[in-house]
């Protein structure tokens, strides 16, 4: 009997009882489609992280207060701050960047005329807009914005603003930027930081005004590790470290928090997949199952195969070929189901979840190998039935 | 004519020691190529186990059984089913038929095993079903044929290999007078085209149907000659 008999045989079987065939189908289905799904999911994660990274600005360079090896321990520190003249410093003597922002966020009140609003009022320089990758918006905004809350519909370039009581004067708008790795620049004011240091904060550290962090702009992509170096080299002059362990500022650029994000996102990707696995494990012990009950049922179907000539690896192919048909087909429903749900978390989530080839390819191989795998031991059981017992049964 | 079924000291033990049961003991029986043969005897008497050794289905413990000139005691399980595929044909009580398929695919079934091509399989089952009457039901389910008719496609599945010998295990005992007596004509048609023909059946009426009774009772052969005509005094013995 060859391979193609035992396939339209397997065909009939099972098509001649559809609703246990999809049900017992069913778990498959399942399993892959979760599997398939949850990867694209954690697939999607890794890709808006780096959108959001990438719309932070070209070759940016982080530079923030603190020691690397405190900040990963999580103590307490009392380093030293960054101060502005600082980020002066980078500006003037680093060959390799070609703009520098310093910033400095306070919670401040926000009012213009009977209408108050608590929002941050950053600090900074006017490089911040270049380096940030902002752009200056027209007269009206939209959104979930300060200027909107604020002036409603008015124009508010122009105006007069208060901030902690200080009148200031808009002079622009920024356009509508999205909340990016937990900042929400759309809800802030933006202010001279050393207007900020005298009127604001009213305070100034032995060292000159503080900031929160500085953001720099390397020449070009070839020279950010340069532009590294060369800030690190300088700020260690400038605070008078010799050792490198007891730096009291650490340097991010896209490609170290591309990476933590990317640790954290397989580990998730990973824990996903193992859990959707479980699923696609049920289905098989599933298949199993039936074809267990299915092989005690059709007892007088295997006696009277073998008595009109089948032998044991006949009876064997065939209930193992049902198994592989239904783990094989449940996996390819399953896979269109997942393909349909990736659709689904893409509109639901900001995740781009895409299905990649290679993971259908595998779910869709592992479920026909659990189906050849969970069907061996019910299509044994049916191969070494005696004809004339399974003939007698009733 | 040459012997077909050549039954030498067979004996068929199950269980051990204590709780040994003699199914056959010591039988010997020939059938020739062409006989026309019925088994009788009471419940437990081993015409069952008789008929299994006989159709290649089980293995004696002990004696040698040849079939066709050849020594198939204690062939392995593959070689048997080969045996039983290209060269015996079975009808059973409750006809086995596949409800999934169709006639023509339930009677095509043996020669799928017996690896024939797909055309010729096709051809050869719907001659066999037009042998037994069956020529315009060939795509009917078992469940749209009645009992008569599903006897009929069993029996067109069992000859279809063109098998030597033809074995019913109570071919009739599921159907009314009317189609017993169809089928019975079939039987007799096919044993006058040459297939040997054993039936196992405790209804006289059958039994005087055919040209030969061998008689079983505890495992033994007691009569292997038996005029059919004496079968309603043999029953009347038991």
């Amino acid at each position: 009997m060859d391979f193609r008999e035992s396939l339209t045989m397997a065909v009939k079987t099972l098509t001649a009882s559809k609703l246990r065939s999809s049900l017992t189908m069913l778990g498959i289905i399942i399993g892959n489609a979760s599997v398939i799904s949850m990867v694209g999911l954690g697939e999607g994660a890794p890709r808006y992280i780096n959108e959001q990274l990438q719309s932070l600005g070209p070759n940016i360079l982080f530079i923030v207060p603190g020691n690397r090896e405190t900040r990963r321990l999580g103590g307490l520190e009392l380093a030293r701050n960054l101060v502005l003249a600082d980020a002066e410093a980078i500006a003037e003597q680093v060959p390799s960047v070609i703009d520098v922002a310093a910033e400095n966020t306070t919670p401040g009140l926000i009012s213009f005329f009977n209408r108050n609003a608590n929002a941050s009022v950053i600090g900074t320089n006017p490089a911040f807009i270049t380096v940030r990758n902002f752009t200056m918006g027209q007269v009206a905004v939209r959104g979930n914005s300060l200027a909107e809350r604020l002036f409603e519909d008015q124009v508010a370039r122009g105006q007069s603003l208060r901030i902690n009581n200080i009148a200031f004067e808009v002079v622009g708008v920024l356009e509508l930027q999205g909340s990016n790795l937990g900042v929400n620049y759309d809800d802030a004011v933006i202010i001279p930081i050393t207007t900020q240091a005298s009127r604001i904060v009213g305070r100034t550290s032995p060292y000159g005004i503080e900031v929160s962090f500085i953001s720099a702009t390397a020449r070009n992509a070839d020279s950010m590790q340069t532009a590294e170096f060369q800030i690190t080299n300088l700020l260690r002059l400038r605070h008078g470290i010799v050792d490198p362990a007891e730096d009291d500022f650490f340097i991010q650029n896209q490609d170290t928090l591309l990476s933590i994000a990317d640790t954290i996102t397989s580990a998730l990707t990973l824990m996903l997949a193992a859990i959707a696995s479980i699923s696609l494990l049920v289905g098989g012990i599933g298949i199993m199952n039936i074809m267990l009950v299915s092989v005690r049922e059709r007892t007088q179907e295997i006696g009277l195969r073998k008595a009109v000539g089948a032998s044991r690896n006949d009876i064997l192919i065939q209930f193992l070929i049902e198994a592989i048909i239904l783990s094989a087909a449940g996996g390819a429903i399953g896979t269109l189901l997942g393909i349909s749900g990736i659709g689904l978390l893409s509109l639901l989530t900001p995740f781009e979840a895409s299905a990649s080839v290679s993971v259908i390819v595998i779910a869709v191989g592992i479920s026909g190998s659990i189906g050849l795998f969970f069907g061996v031991i019910p299509a044994r059981q049916a191969a070494k039935l005696d004809p004339i017992v399974a003939l007698r049964s009733i | 004519m040459p012997t077909l079924i050549n039954l030498s000291h067979i004996s068929k033990l199950y269980g051990s020691g204590n709780t040994e049961v003699k199914a056959l003991w010591d039988v010997s029986l020939t059938i020739d190529q062409g006989d026309y043969c019925s088994i009788m005897g009471p419940s437990g008497s081993g015409k069952s186990t008789a008929m299994n050794v006989i159709g290649c289905l089980d293995r004696p413990t002990e004696g040698h059984y040849f079939f066709d000139g050849q020594d198939v005691a204690q062939l392995d399980d593959d070689t048997l089913a080969a045996i039983r595929n290209r060269k015996i044909g079975f009808v059973f009580q409750q006809f086995h038929l596949l409800p999934q398929l169709s006639a023509l695919d339930n009677v095509a079934l043996p020669m799928v095993y017996g690896g024939v091509a797909a055309a010729e399989r096709r051809e050869r089952a719907a001659a066999a079903l037009q042998r037994v009457g069956l020529g315009n039901r060939l795509m009917n389910k078992p469940s749209q044929l009645s009992g008569g008719q599903q006897q009929r496609v069993a029996i067109a599945r069992a000859i279809v290999n063109r098998p030597l010998l033809l074995l019913a295990d109570e071919p009739t005992g599921a159907l009314d007078t009317t189609t017993t007596e169809e089928v019975m004509a079939i039987f007799a048609e096919l044993n006058q085209g040459g297939i040997t023909v054993v039936m196992v059946t405790h209804e006289p009426a059958v039994a005087r149907l055919t040209e030969r009774v061998v008689w079983f009772r505890d495992g033994e052969v007691i009569h292997a000659h038996m005029s059919p005509s004496d079968v309603s005094y043999g029953a009347l013995v038991e």
